[in-house]
């Protein structure tokens, strides 16, 4: 069954149309690629589905269950996390406490419940083991190169079983060594079964990780086919509208 | 301790040796008993301001609620005959509802805290003079209150208990700060309210909870302002005591953008500022330049500190370049 399902997604800003009759389908470990020019409505897709804001029109369900999520935290508990295109971060913090942040573990202490560091640590280590990445949990993240950071936003998907992770732009603004190496996490979340949608303006970043490319242009969805059966060209047409759709 | 605390303790401990050199009155009981007393007094709010800075606001009340809360606290006790543990009850009630008042309008109404607070340096203090029709509030002739000044300027083997008082309020602020979720969660909502919201933080709360903690705290400090000088000038008790609490946090490694700054540091602040202000009494140097010896350390002291960073910075970058050049080689 598809981990997420959309029938029909429309969304308004006022008289702007951002989306306008979405429908696509995720499956579980599945990286598909989201693409489109800027304005096309990516970010506003993704922003339905994390829980952002509800569609004006249309229906969203996770794993064939429909769901309305009025905020954030409800599309959390569904299963749902999102890296920010802006890294949702905090460079005050350790990785570690970052990855815990909203979700700290505590134990009792006399009458208190303090943070439980400990446990903090060494889960983290756990995750980002298994990200195989080389991010240090007790290194503060505004010292870290752009790759660790991702793993650091990534490892919170980790830490709540989600089951989907959207990604938009994680390759922005980072050097080529670490867009290898995010594209390596990508990999790892969907060889445990976990469903990503990457939003990238890089044409070769999509087509190197991604099952299944999506196109949007002006709000609709004008192309979702197997990555294999697509090319760059092909997408860069779509994207433009030199292709009307496929 | 960070390394920030330890630089400062070591300007505390550096300008009491030349201070000692120059006066050695400076380590005689009396004086350290004091200096103690106005550590404690000063720090108590200090560190509630602390808080508040954290989230990257800024409370300018707290000297004018320290006198409203001083001559509420006065008539009830001396006055209306209110029990002392009902009227500092009371008091501290009070303070907590005029934090919530600041953070719930600086959250909610999406005010600026600097506006927020001004208005209310302005509104409690002329409140404070209002009610009192500017007089002076004052506990009538021979009424005594054994407990609550025991519990106020009462000492221990000479340690005043203000200063124990600021010390139980450092420990217990100190497991809120930095044991307990609420404190993970204020130093993200100081750093990046957004990614804290993300992340399910309910914000708003955290950042109201610290305004109410700032209040509280200066309430509490006004019992003890107010049982210290026994009357209470409205128009003057706790003037620019504010301005002190934020240099104390500032001297102590608190960024004013939010987001940074330990218990520790606050604390360390209160007490250098109380040293200067020591250093300018025994060495003799007119009083009235008292503020310009403390603005002057506060500047090249927070200069020192950015420099020394930067210079950090630098430092780990380079070698960051480093490995980096050699791993590009090794590729
Ligand atoms: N909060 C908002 N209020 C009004 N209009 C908005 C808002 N957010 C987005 N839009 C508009 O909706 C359309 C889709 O925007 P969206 O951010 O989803 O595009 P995008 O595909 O993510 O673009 P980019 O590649 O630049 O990130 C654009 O025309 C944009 O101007
Ligand atoms: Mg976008």
């Amino acid at each position: 069954m598809s981990v997420l399902e959309l029938k029909n997604i429309s969304k308004n800003y006022g008289a702007i149309q951002a989306l306008n009759g979405v429908s696509l389908t995720v499956e579980p470990g599945e990286v598909v690629g989201l693409m489109g020019d800027n304005g096309a409505g990516k970010s506003t897709l993704v922003k339905v589905i994390a829980g952002n804001f509800a569609p004006s029109s249309g229906e969203v369900l996770i794993s064939g269950q429909t769901v309305n999520f009025h905020k954030p935290l409800d599309a959390q508990r569904a299963g749902i996390e999102v890296v920010y295109q802006d890294l949702a971060i905090c460079n005050n913090l350790s990785a570690a406490s970052n990855v815990f942040l909203g979700r700290e573990p505590t134990r009792q202490f006399g009458p208190f419940q303090i943070v439980d560091y400990k446990h903090m640590q060494n889960r983290a280590v756990e995750l980002f083991a298994r990200l195989k990445s080389e991010t240090r949990p007790r290194d503060l993240v505004k010292r870290m190169s752009g790759g660790q950071r991702q793993a650091v936003a990534i490892a919170r998907a980790l830490l709540t079983d989600a089951r989907i992770v959207l990604m938009d732009e994680p390759t922005a603004a980072i050097s080529v060594r670490q867009v290898a190496e995010v594209l390596n996490l990508i990999r790892q979340l969907s060889e445990q079964g976990i469903a990503v949608v990457l939003i990238s303006h890089r044409m070769p970043d999509v087509f190197e990780v991604a099952d299944k490319v999506i196109v949007l242009r002006r709000g609709q969805l004008v192309a979702s086919k197997n990555a294999s059966d697509s090319s760059p060209e092909e997408v860069t047409g779509l994207i433009t509208g030199a292709i009307e759709a496929a | 301790m960070h390394k920030k605390d330890l630089g400062l303790a070591i300007l505390i401990i550096a300008v009491g040796t030349v201070v000692y050199l120059r006066n050695p009155l400076f380590l005689s009981p009396i004086n350290l008993g004091n200096t103690a007393n106005l550590i404690g007094l000063f720090g108590l709010f200090a560190i509630g301001q602390g808080f508040v800075i954290m989230t990257g606001g800024i409370d300018l009340s707290v000297g004018s609620v320290i006198a409203l809360l001083g001559v509420v606290f006065v008539d009830m006790v001396g006055k209306f005959g209110v029990p002392w543990p009902l009227a500092v009850l009371i008091i501290i009630l009070l303070g907590a509802i005029i934090g919530l008042g600041h953070g719930l309008l600086i959250t909610r109404f999406k005010m600026q805290p600097f506006v927020v607070t001004l208005c209310g340096l302005l509104i409690y203090r002329g409140i404070a003079r209002g009610y009192t029709a500017e007089s002076t509030a004052g506990f009538p002739f021979g009424a005594s209150f054994p407990d609550l000044e025991w519990l106020t300027i009462g000492r221990s083997f000479g340690v005043p208990h203000s200063f124990v008082a600021m010390i139980v309020v450092a420990i217990v602020m100190w497991m809120v700060l930095h044991q307990s979720v609420f404190g993970r969660h204020l130093y993200a909502v100081g750093k990046n309210e957004e990614a804290a919201r993300f992340s399910g933080i309910r914000t708003d709360a955290v950042t109201i909870s610290a305004y109410v903690i700032c209040s509280v705290l200066a309430a509490i400090a006004a019992i003890y302002f107010a049982m210290f000088t026994k009357s209470v000038q409205p128009s003057s008790h706790g003037n620019f005591y504010e301005l002190y609490a934020i240099a104390a946090a500032v001297l102590g490694g608190f960024s004013l953008r939010g987001g940074e700054g330990s218990i520790i540091g606050v604390v360390l602040g209160a007490v250098l500022l109380q040293e200067l202000q020591n250093l300018v009494n025994l060495l003799g140097i007119p009083s009235s330049l008292n503020f310009a010896v403390m603005g002057t350390v506060i500047l090249l002291g927070v200069m020192a500190d950015q420099q020394f960073s930067a210079f950090r910075a630098r430092k780990s970058a380079a070698q960051a370049m480093n490995l980096l050049q050699k791993d590009e080689a090794r590729m």
